[in-house]
């Protein structure tokens, strides 16, 4: 018994089979998470390694270069990139994607045991880190506070940070622009000396005196005690009595030479939101949580937290990236139910059967249903790429239920009961239903095997469709016979009402038969002409190429912008603030479009691993910009982003300004960046070089913030101790550098406690006494014996230029100079500097290299140049296969070019570029486009079998597979209208690929219906001919054979 | 005693079966795939790409008096639904055991 048989037979396991299937998906799907992207494999791990003292250079040469030797050797390394900075070394490896990170991490960690011993004694164990996603932040909240801003740290930490940690899934809080509370001990440097006081023994005093010993236990009587010493202050300004010494028999108190400040720390980093001072907080996940679950939750606890804040203090969303999934998501699920909708429509118009629609419609949302619970057997999330893959499949899916159909009912309309006719009907077509959707399924699986960051968009896409067409296969063998079984009936007469709706539409379908039948009457009859004229319209759609720009992924409108400032190293952070305040206050006018404003300035503290994380300093200015939804403005997100990058280039004071689109926390959609790199020793040329290539890259149409990634060398105050004049004194270089830095950056004595938390209490100079180099050069640096020496009695202060950080690159120096591309294609940009940098004289031992988005474009480019290659081959095998002919294939792939000839229409007219997305809409097409041409040729040698001519053949096979054909393209174009012109938000990622679908799908079915027959038509009829030369041949030298007599 | 073979398009199947059943006709042997084409009109039954439709055989011996109604009965049943193929021919059964 076979399949359909089984089917059509036992009506109910089948229906209840599927069904089951339906919950089964149901259940999963409710299940699912949702995200933005597919789960992403890292690939990078990072080693770093502190080695305290040292320079850049010589963490250069004892760290950076010994380890980079060492791990140069783990297998499957794509880049080893470095940096190394003061007191830091920090080595990126990058490996090739498919790997097993875990694996490579332990063979990092081997590696890196095999050459620690060859390191510094002093520097401390290599640290090895994972980077994932999860850094990036979910939310980030904005605070804004008045009258509560100097204990706004306190406040928030307790009512709103450790609150917001405890929620499922939430991995860190933290906490930046409120500065934390510090209890400082001011001292006058003046009053110590005349006391003969320092300031480590101050605070050495200070440490001793707050404290509480448990004394132990004893016993009075039959009771046992606990005998304890509470000496900890419960008030900073007990401080003041602490008896610090005593001279000339007078008890010198701290209040004497010093005074204390409960305030807060001196030097941090100050947020701003919509004008105002408050502070961010901001919110990252745990590895492997879900963020819109994280983020509905967070925002559902802030009514409740707000409630228990004092009045001035306001809580705010300024980002929240699961507003972001929240839009694309229902966006495309509309796309997909819009789809849904045309698609039956479709098959409404051409059955112009209620019955025979329902049977088609329902194996929509039976085959979709199922992916579900692949999605869910994969930890997978409802993404971008999920609901495109849905959206993609839905037209393809309703054309083997289509065939069975069309069939079954050619039955029924001969005699056949429904049920015979539902069996035998399903038998004679099963095989080229399922040749067809195996070509389908050879376009797409292969799509799973890519691998890289390509792969993480393909993988899931190549799957999701695999599982579908199979799913629909398997629908179109069981579900619509049984279900043709029972629903079709011989149709005897129609009602009127049914006939004035369709009546039109029946004509319009028969003239537009006839017509065709007409023109491939014609075509057939002027072969040279057709082929001719295609072949030139192939040739001219190659030119339109020119006008089509190419990049990585198309940036997505997330309505955020993310701008870096910086002014001139060492500027002071009160000036910076005052800079960003006048940019807030400018754009405020000139942007409406801008809903929150909040920025950060000032130096970090390190206990913040967020803000520690980017970068930051008194002359770094960070902006966060959150603009009103897409469709509330006029303006773009790239054209504001222009716009920006214009209205900054205004400031001569901004040394660097970097705008991001989306806030350069998306992973994928960001602006493209076009990275040249400079590799060479020497600093000084490996400059010069640098800004040759900024010159250029200025020079060129579309190229902006231009940077180079080597820092300014950054101007310090050096003391440069005399060695020998130290010795003299009893000195050695640590202790004089420590008496230096616990004046100027302060001695934490202790910790000051209070409700549970605790504070730091520094011992330093009052602010009045570190102003200038004589205050430095005064210092008293007292030696084991009590005697005191001046810093400039020993040593001198100068001003120098320390070195930058030292990049590296696969293990040489490397200077990066990067440009942000925009309103050009990157082959464009990368063509124009190519001509000017050749022109460069380069040094030896140096050369440049390309790299950033253009190096990830060429790769993927390549990857799926293969792809494509193979996914032909398969196609081509598939089909080879099923007509057990390696001619008539052939023939069928010539539609494949014009497809592209429609995919090069479609993108130069609608203006968008060739990207990963408009390429995975090619590979798609060359799977569907072959569709129609494996229908059309089928039926034409079927004919020729039937023992049709040639011609009669061809027309007769045109005109009455015409309906089919136009039926399942249009499904499958119409599938992709509400993607190609929705404008929800995240609509730019997955237009380009519906609309070169489109204008493919397009212009390959007009001209395959025409092409394709005139081509078959001389293909056979010159093996018609060569058949009869031979047979000719053969009987003309049986005959001369005969006439010698020869048997 | 008669022989009656019956050669049909697959999907008759069922309703033949229903005929000799009303005949009290309890025997018959059934060739489920069987090629073949009409000598005047009818499209080929070969199983093949061109021609995918089938047809099945039934061969069947009755006493004389029942060949006549369902020879009728077969008949009204071509009628009805001529493109699908239905022949049915007589023999004499010599002897049998």
């Amino acid at each position: 018994m076979s399949l359909y048989e089984g089917a059509v037979k036992k009506p109910v396991m089948t229906s209840l089979c599927f069904v089951a299937v339906a919950i089964l998906g149901l259940f999963s799907l409710q299940k699912l998470p949702i995200d933005l992207y597919p789960d992403v494999e890292m690939n990078v791990v990072m080693v770093m390694t502190a080695y305290p003292g040292a320079s850049a250079a010589d963490i250069e040469t004892n760290i950076t270069r010994p380890l980079e030797n060492a791990l140069n050797a783990v297998s499957d390394l794509k880049h080893l990139t470095s940096e190394s900075k003061e007191n830091m070394s920090l080595i990126t490896l990058e490996f090739e994607y498919g790997n097993d990170i875990d694996v490579l991490t332990n063979d990092v960690r081997d590696k890196l045991d095999m050459v620690k011993s060859d390191l510094p004694d002093d520097s401390e164990n290599p640290i090895i880190f994972k980077f994932s996603s999860d850094m990036i932040p979910i939310i980030i909240l904005s605070v804004q506070a008045n009258e509560s801003m100097p204990a706004l740290y306190k406040i928030l930490d307790d009512a709103v940070a450790t609150p917001l940690a405890r929620i499922n899934g939430v991995g860190t809080v933290s906490i930046s622009g409120a500065p934390e509370r510090e209890v400082q001990v001011y001292v006058d440097p003046n009053k110590l000396e005349a006391y003969n006081l320092t300031v480590e023994g101050i605070s050495a005093i200070i440490g001793a005196e707050n404290m509480n010993v448990p004394g132990g236990t004893f016993d009075i009587g039959s009771d046992t005690y606990t005998l304890r010493v509470e000496g900890e202050f419960s008030d900073p300004r007990q401080m003041n009595d602490i008896v610090v010494g005593t001279f000339n028999g007078q008890t010198i108190y701290l209040r004497d030479v010093a005074v204390v400040n409960d305030s807060v720390e001196e030097r941090a980093q100050e947020a701003y939101n919509n004008g105002e001072q408050g502070a961010t907080i901001v919110i990252q996940k745990q590895t492997g949580a879900n963020s819109v679950q994280i983020s509905d939750a967070v925002k559902a606890a802030l009514p409740r937290l707000q409630r228990n804040l004092p009045k001035d203090v306001k809580l705010d969303v300024i980002v929240d990236t699961s507003d972001n999934i929240h839009n694309t998501i229902n966006g495309l699920a509309e796309t997909v139910i819009y789809a849904m909708l045309f698609v039956t429509l479709v098959v409404f118009v051409f059955l112009g059967r209620w019955r025979a629609t329902l049977i088609i419609a329902i194996t929509i949302p039976i085959s979709l249903i199922a992916s579900f619970i692949y999605l869910f057997l994969t930890d997978s999330s409802i993404n971008i790429i999920s609901l495109s893959a849905l959206s993609v499949a839905i037209g393809m899916v309703v054309d083997d239920a289509i065939v069975v159909l069309e069939n079954v009912t050619n039955h029924i309309e001969r005699g056949s009961e429904p049920r015979q006719a539902a069996v035998h009907g399903t038998n004679e077509v099963a095989i080229s239903v399922i040749a067809s959707t195996l070509t389908l399924i050879c376009v797409f699986f292969p799509l799973t095997l890519v691998e890289g960051m390509t792969g993480v968009l393909f993988k899931e896409l190549g799957w999701m469709v695999t599982i579908i067409m199979t799913m629909s296969i398997i629908c179109a063998l069981t579900l619509t016979p049984m279900l043709c079984s029972k629903l079709l009936r011989l149709q005897k007469k129609r009602s009127k009402s049914f006939i004035r709706f369709y009546g039109p539409i029946e004509k319009a379908l028969n003239a537009l038969d006839k017509g065709y039948g007409a023109l491939l009457q014609w075509a057939v009859g002027h072969r040279k002409t057709v082929i001719t004229a295609c072949a030139a319209f192939f040739i001219a759609s190659l030119f339109l190429t020119q006008f089509i720009g190419s990049e990585f992924m198309p940036s997505q409108d997330n309505s955020r912008i993310g701008i870096t400032l910086e002014t001139p190293i060492g500027t002071r952070t009160e000036i910076s603030r005052e800079l960003a305040m006048k940019l807030y206050h400018r754009w405020q006018e000139k942007f409406p479009e801008m809903e929150k404003v909040s920025f950060t300035v000032g130096q970090a503290s390190t206990d913040n691993t967020f803000a520690s994380l980017s970068d930051n300093g008194s002359y770094i200015v960070t902006y966060n910009i959150r603009l009103c939804d897409p469709n509330k403005r006029k303006r773009t997100l790239q054209e504001i982003c222009d716009l920006l990058r214009e209205d900054l280039a205004l400031f001569p004071e901004i040394k660097k300004a970097e705008v991001k689109l989306g806030g350069g926390m998306a992973m994928m959609g960001g602006q493209a960046t076009l990275d040249y790199e400079i590799y060479g020793y020497d600093f000084a040329t490996s400059d010069t070089l640098a800004n040759k290539l900024v010159e250029i890259l200025s020079n060129i149409k579309g190229c902006s913030e231009v940077h180079i990634s080597r820092n300014d060398y950054q101007p310090e105050y050096q003391v440069d101790f005399d060695r020998e004049k130290l010795a003299l004194y009893g000195l050695n270089l640590s202790t004089a550098a420590m008496y230096l830095r616990n004046r100027i950056n302060g001695s934490v004595a202790s910790k000051y406690r209070e409700d549970g938390d605790e504070y730091d209490i520094k011992v330093m100079y009052a602010p009045q006494f570190r102003t200038s180099i004589a205050d430095i050069e005064n210092i008293l640096i007292y030696n084991n014996q009590g005697n005191a020496v001046r810093v400039r009695d020993v040593g001198t202060v100068v001003e120098r230029f320390a070195p930058p950080t030292i990049e590296r690159k696969d293990r040489s120096r490397v200077n990066t100079v990067s440009a942000v591309i925009s309103g050009v294609a990157m082959s464009e940009v990368v063509e124009k500097a190519a001509v000017e940098i050749n022109k460069i004289e380069m040094p030896s031992g140096f050369n440049i290299e390309l790299s950033g988005t253009y190096e990830d474009q060429q790769d993927s480019f390549n990857d799926l140049s293969i792809l494509l290659v193979l996914i032909i081959l398969l196609v081509y095998i598939v089909m080879a296969a099923q007509f057990e002919s390696l001619k008539y294939p052939f023939l069928i792939m010539f539609s494949i070019p014009f497809a592209f000839s429609g995919v090069f229409i479609a993108l130069s007219i609608s203006g968008n570029t060739l990207n990963m997305m408009s390429m995975i809409g090619i590979i798609m097409l060359i799977g569907i486009v072959v569709k129609n041409g494996i229908v059309l040729i089928d039926y034409i040698s079927l004919n020729r079998e039937r023992g049709m001519s040639i011609r009669r053949a061809v027309v007769h096979g045109g005109e009455s597979r015409l309906r089919p054909v136009l039926m399942t393209t249009l499904t499958t174009i119409l599938g992709m209208v509400p993607m190609a012109i929705s404008h929800s938000e995240g609509a730019e990622m997955w237009r380009p690929m519906a609309v070169s679908v489109i204008g493919g799908l397009t212009i390959s079915t007009i001209l395959t219906l025409i092409l394709i027959p005139v081509l078959y038509s001389s293909v056979a009829g010159s093996e018609v001919k060569s058949n009869r030369k031979k047979f000719h041949k053969k009987l003309h030298r049986k005959a001369q054979l005969k006439a010698l007599g020869i048997k | 005693m008669k022989s009656i073979f019956i050669t049909f398009d697959q999907a008759y199947f069922n309703r033949i079966i229903e005929v000799l059943n009303k005949n009290n006709c309890r025997g018959f042997s059934y060739f489920e795939q069987v090629q073949g084409r009409g000598s005047h009109t009818g499209t080929p039954h070969y199983g093949s790409h061109a021609w995918p439709s089938m047809c099945s055989a039934i061969i069947t011996i009755v006493p004389d008096d029942k060949v006549k109604p369902i020879l009728a009965q077969l008949h009204e049943m071509d009628e009805e639904t001529q493109q699908l193929g239905l022949r049915a021919f007589v023999w004499n059964i010599e002897d049998s055991i």
